[in-house]
């Protein structure tokens, strides 16, 4: 082997080595730093969206896709570091202070950039309804054609129980070019029967269908599989009632009304209990005539 | 292997600068010939290697921003592709740019190309057009990228495709105006200054709105004509960030992309007489 070869397999093991060193090193040094609390953690924004959209130079739209990826990843994080079954609508207790900044610096550096509104419609409400109103205010303004942003903006009205600025918001909306036919008898449905079934199911359908988003139509999804249980079990109850008619007592197992959901093709497992939307067994309070989701197996949401 | 080659190219550019002599139309011919060279030389400084580098940040992209950007993978992409075809087009204009003139005189190539009967502006044009073609490539294949990279993520034609190509032609504008200010630079100052007074340009080029609200906001008339001038008299750079909409389907108005087209050339034969002024100026006995 002469010298030069030598030399390149030494220098080549140097770079191998000491890199795999200092990626050793880089694992270790993580270990020593101090443990943080997750949920107390929380990382600050590099700059404010005015400055954001002046120091972007020509790449604000890339920078918008930074801000909105980094949203994305912020509810992430804190999803993961949360415990239990969290609703895409209702994240007030993770301390999201950073959400509507974020979602605010992504919509001025691309105030075309729909999504972000539509999330923030979303999921700000529970953390802090005004600047859910504010951020879809600033999206209609510079959307003045996006329906969808109305739509949006009627939801958070219609979850506030603001049933008349609801039915308005979907009115204005039903006037923009292109808007569906829906947002014209959303306006007239929310008007009669605001905080109705049938209203909820209606907005959660219409979320469903238009969103791009697949965290949304998740959510949306799962709000309708609740409406769906809270009929089943509005249904069940009425079982329960023509038995109790029938009998003079409450069923103290699902057993007992077999025949019944048979007849009626409610679906069931093999103990007879009635199925929920999410394929789990429903529980039944022995001789109360009443019926609850089983929350260890169910993925219908609870509230 | 390079210096021979670069020996050879030269030989052949002054050749070309020889027949030019019989020719008709020996101007255009000279700068025509030393474009090619400067092309030629920019691919033999692998140049356009930073396109493999883009190659892999789309592909990299195109397979991982879905995960990341909830769905808005299309978005992202041509965002990501235009602006990486913007800060590309921008270091190339910049660095080989300023180094167009600079290394012919380090080399004293530019002896040899002196003593033949090419004018200094010929020169200079022809090195500017040279590097206009290296970004004309560049551009485009990056478009072909971005595209591809659509084609890719919407799993077949997608809608955007076509209206990237506008906003395409206005970075490539962009990049002209660009490379014209670095040679104007490097044609009676150091590369390293060059550089800095280009990216500079670069940058205060993009806040020209703001200048024009500064001027509009402040109190004292001379510093109100101050950043009125300064408005007018750098290039408007903002005018060609069309990234953005085209990301949402948006393509520019024919009349704005003649407008700002028009612009960059009037800008451009401004910048480069002025570099032909300072640089047939300039003392290489």
């Amino acid at each position: 082997m002469n010298n030069e070869r030598l030399k390149s397999i030494t220098l080549g093991l140097i770079v191998v080595v000491g890199m795999s060193c200092a990626a050793l090193l880089v694992r270790w040094t993580d270990t020593l730093r101090p443990p943080v609390d997750p949920n107390a953690m929380d990382e600050s924004l590099y700059l404010n969206d005015k400055t954001a959209r002046r120091m972007s130079l020509g790449f604000n739209g890339l920078a918008a896709d930074w801000y909105w990826m980094r949203s994305l990843q912020y509810v992430g994080k804190k999803l993961i570091n949360s415990t239990g079954d969290i609703s895409l609508d209702d994240l007030s207790g993770l301390n999201m202070k950073l959400l509507a900044p974020l979602l605010d610096t992504a919509t001025t550096l691309d105030p075309e950039f729909i999504e972000p509104y539509e999330y923030g419609a979303v999921v700000l409400p529970a953390i802090d309804v005004q600047q859910a109103i504010r951020l879809t205010e600033k999206g209609i303004k510079a959307n003045p054609n996006a329906w969808r942003l109305y739509h949006h903006l009627g939801y958070i009205y219609w979850r506030q129980g603001q049933y008349q600025l609801a039915s308005e918001t979907y009115a204005r909306g039903a006037q923009v070019p292109g808007a569906p036919a829906w947002m014209e008898a959303m306006t007239a449905k929310i008007q009669s029967e605001g905080g109705s079934r049938s209203t909820a199911r209606e907005i959660y359908a219409r979320m469903y269908e238009q969103s791009t988003d697949d965290q949304v139509r998740r959510m949306a999804s799962k709000h309708l599989m609740r409406l769906d249980s809270l009929d089943q079990q509005d249904g069940l109850r009425k079982v329960f009632a023509a038995y109790q008619a029938r009998t003079g007592r409450c069923p103290d197992s699902w057993r007992e009304l077999g025949p019944i959901f048979r007849a009626v093709g409610i679906p069931m497992d093999q103990a007879a209990a009635p199925l929920d939307p999410s394929g789990a067994p429903y529980l039944l309070k022995a001789g109360a005539c009443e019926v609850e989701l089983d929350r260890k197996t169910t993925k219908v949401p609870l509230k | 292997m390079d210096a021979q080659l670069r020996t050879l190219d030269t030989a052949q550019a002054t050749t070309h600068y020889e027949k030019s002599k019989l020719g008709g139309s020996g101007s255009l011919w000279r700068m025509s010939a030393i474009a090619r060279n400067a092309f030629r030389e920019a691919v033999r400084d692998r140049v356009l290697y930073n396109l493999v580098l883009f190659v892999l940040l789309l592909t990299a992209a195109s397979i991982f921003i879905g995960e990341l950007s909830g769905g808005q993978e299309r978005k992202v992409i041509v965002d990501l592709g235009l602006s990486a075809m913007l800060l590309f087009g921008m270091f190339i204009a910049i660095f080989v740019g300023v180094g167009l003139v600079y290394k012919e005189i380090e080399r004293r190539t530019i002896y040899a190309v002196f003593s033949k009967p090419v004018g200094r502006g010929e020169f200079l044009v022809g090195k500017y057009l040279g590097l206009c073609l290296t970004l004309l490539v560049n551009v485009l294949v990056m478009g072909v990228g971005v595209s591809v990279a659509l084609l890719y993520v919407s799993r077949g034609w997608d809608p955007l495709i076509p209206t990237i190509w506008p906003a395409v032609l206005l970075i490539y504008l962009e990049l002209m105006l660009l490379t014209a200010v670095a040679l104007l630079f490097s044609s009676f100052s150091s590369p390293a200054l060059s550089a800095l007074l280009t990216f500079l340009t670069f940058v205060i080029g993009h806040f020209s709105a703001d200048l024009k609200t500064l001027a509009v906001s402040l109190g004292s008339t001379g510093a109100r004509l101050f950043f009125t001038a300064l408005y007018y008299l750098l290039p408007n750079l903002s005018n060609y960030s069309f990234i953005t909409p085209a990301a949402h389907g948006r393509t520019p108005a024919a009349g704005f992309v003649f407008a700002t087209a028009f612009y960059a050339f009037v800008y451009i034969a401004v910048i480069l007489a002025a570099a032909t002024l300072i640089f047939s100026r300039r003392n290489f006995k």
